[in-house]
């Protein structure tokens, strides 16, 4: 059979090019591989939902219900009522959380192993542009079990949307097709965009990500340095780094499906469907800093330009665009202004401890999130110590003592080793011989 | 970060076990809230989704970087390896096939009782599938450390491969 085939499509060939490709060993790399699983999670349960899922707002009867629901709603308690469909959904929305803050946490260990640096400084660019993408087809996905809790969420992002001055109403008008809520276009755009548009952009971010990794391969563990100088050092891709991923694969569908069942995330009865009553809601914990800073930041702080019928600059734009703008902008740059010496290629793994400003830069950011996420909670029972002048003062200051307090435990612990590179014993070849070009 | 180490996917294990804690002392002072629809079930709030997501990031990471660790060591060396004949994993493999047909049996028992009595026993669907998992990923990670020939490879940085 083997033969057969390997005459008419040269599957010998195949296999020396594309499935020997050496595949380095190094747990961090896991981290990237949760994140496409989760992804991949995403779109074999998607595509059971959206077999039972009606992306529609007409009303309709059901059993249990005084008054007529959303079809919508009434699509997910069908979706609920089915075997194992309960879990499924559960798995579904779990794996979106687990998607972004693997995503997060991908991108947090390069930026602290400076493997952002040339020559991987475009797909440090596609991975940001991926972390934002899944963020926003979760959000478009948010409001589509039209319960009431979801849809009084979904309502904070719209008023961010329609903030953009200028362009903010024509923002929201494309991406919700009218009010939110109110339109009857709204679930069916948010549809669309939340199972063919955003989802076919990130397969092609995700796609070109694995491209260019293939082509640049991975930044390697110090120690290779010393075994295979100049070279890529790893295990097959077949069949030994695939049964390794698959075995992360199966971990992963375990684990999920262990919670899932367990807490379902997102218990469309516990809000009902859409009412009068407006519920107390937060955004999702990956909104949750911007929500803190819309809390705080005063709502006198606006202005209008009277040029083109007027562009207002309001706080819900000074929170909810500017700020996440200016840190998204300024995560993209990262790469070109943190660069290699003498403009030579990063093939290993940096130590943190070996970049102190930049591993205390990166923790004092994570601090500001923290902050911005603690913000959030102001005005909860239970936090009314955390008032407003309270949280602008957390949020500036545990930043800059965060950075401080790194770096000097970093320098009192690592210190005497800055100077000095690790001591790499040479086996054999010379450094760096074969690839420095 | 210089070799595939044991430190910090132990460290990420006991972070996310923090997290989990965390996130159950914070559902245990949460205010309960009453459900919209009597009998639903209580919904977990933002601030715990997203610690029991990160928990759960971090304990798929720790326990696959351990795992990576027992398989391919702690540092690679250019070489091939073939798999002397042992009987031990052949008896784990047949016991674990057995448990596997033994769990999916019963995985099917609670579909049909869903759809017999319009009540899906959610807890013990996920627990049961999960298990299935767990046994096939051991299946394989046995599979590997007994039975597979492991090669390991030094390969020229220059490839014409995608393009």
């Amino acid at each position: 059979m083997y033969q057969w085939l390997d005459e008419r499509l040269d599957i010998t060939r195949f296999n020396n090019k594309v499935l020997r490709k050496a595949f380095p060993v190094h747990h961090t790399f896991f981290l990237g591989e949760i994140t496409l699983f989760a992804f991949v999670v995403l779109v074999l349960t998607g595509i059971f939902l959206t077999f039972n899922y009606e992306p529609s707002t007409r009303l309709i009867k059901v059993a249990g219900y005084t008054d007529p629901v959303q079809a919508a709603y009434a699509s997910i308690l069908y979706i609920d009522s089915l075997p194992f469909g309960a879990v499924i959904r559960s798995v579904h929305h779990w794996s979106a959380h687990i998607m972004i803050a693997a995503a997060f946490l991908h991108l947090l260990r390069i930026l602290l192993s400076g493997a952002y640096k040339k020559p991987r400084e475009l797909n440090w660019i596609i991975g940001m542009l991926m972390l934002v993408t899944s963020i926003v087809v979760a959000f478009t996905g948010y409001a589509l079990p039209y319960d009431n809790y979801a849809v009084t969420a979904t309502r904070i992002g719209h008023g961010i949307a329609q903030s953009v001055p200028w362009v903010g109403v024509a923002v929201a008008q494309i991406m919700f097709g009218g009010d939110f809520p109110g339109s009857d276009h709204s679930i069916p755009r948010l549809f669309s965009l939340h199972v063919l548009w955003l989802p076919l952009a990130l397969m092609g971010l995700i796609g070109a990500h694995l491209l260019i990794m293939v082509k640049q391969k991975h930044t390697q563990p110090k120690y290779a340095e010393k075994v295979a100088p100049g070279k890529i050092l790893g295990v097959p891709l077949f069949p030994q780094q695939a049964v390794m991923s698959g075995v992360l694969f199966l971990v992963y569908v375990a684990v999920v499906t262990l919670i899932a069942g367990g807490f379902l995330a997102h218990p469309v009865e516990a809000y009902g469907p859409l009412s009068a009553n407006t519920p107390a809601v937060k955004p999702d914990w990956y909104f949750l800093w911007i929500y803190g800073l819309l809390k705080i930041i005063p709502s006198h702080w606006e202005f209008t330009i009277p040029l083109f019928n007027g562009g207002k600059f309001g706080p819900e734009f000074w929170g909810g665009v500017l700020i996440p703008s200016i840190l998204l902008v300024g995560g993209l740059l990262i790469p070109f202004f943190s660069v290699t010496k003498d403009g030579q290629k990063q093939r290993y793994l940096e130590l943190p401890s070996q970049k102190p400003v930049r591993t205390s830069l990166t923790i004092a950011g994570l601090m500001f999130l923290i902050m911005g996420t603690l913000a959030g909670y102001i005005g909860d029972s239970g936090m009314e110590w955390l008032t407003i002048p309270v949280a602008w003062t957390l949020l500036i200051v545990a930043p800059i003592v965060t950075y401080f307090v790194c770096y000097i435990i970093m320098r009192a612990i690592w210190g005497k080793t800055w100077p000095q590179e690790p001591q790499i014993e040479f086996i054999g070849g010379a450094k760096g011989s074969a690839a420095d070009d | 970060m210089h070799k595939n180490d044991t430190v910090v996917p132990f460290g990420a294990l006991l972070f996310a076990v923090a997290l989990f804690l965390m996130a159950f002392l914070d559902n245990q002072n949460r205010v309960s809230e009453t459900v919209a629809i009597p009998g639903a079930a209580h919904s977990l709030s933002v601030g715990i989704i997203g610690l029991m997501a990160f928990g759960m990031v971090m304990f798929i990471y720790g326990f696959i970087g351990l795992v990576g660790n027992y398989l391919e060591g702690t540092e690679l060396r250019p070489s091939k390896h073939i798999a002397g004949p042992s009987s031990l994993p052949v008896v784990a493999g047949v016991v674990l096939s057995l448990l596997l047909v033994g769990l999916a049996g019963f995985f099917a028992r609670t579909l049909v009782y869903a759809a017999k009595e319009g009540f899906n026993p959610s807890s013990l669907q996920g627990g049961v599938f999960a298990a299935m998992m767990l046994i096939i990923a051991i299946l394989l990670v046995i599979y590997k450390k007994f039975f597979m020939e492991e090669e390991v490879l030094a390969e020229e940085e220059k490839g014409e491969f995608p393009w």
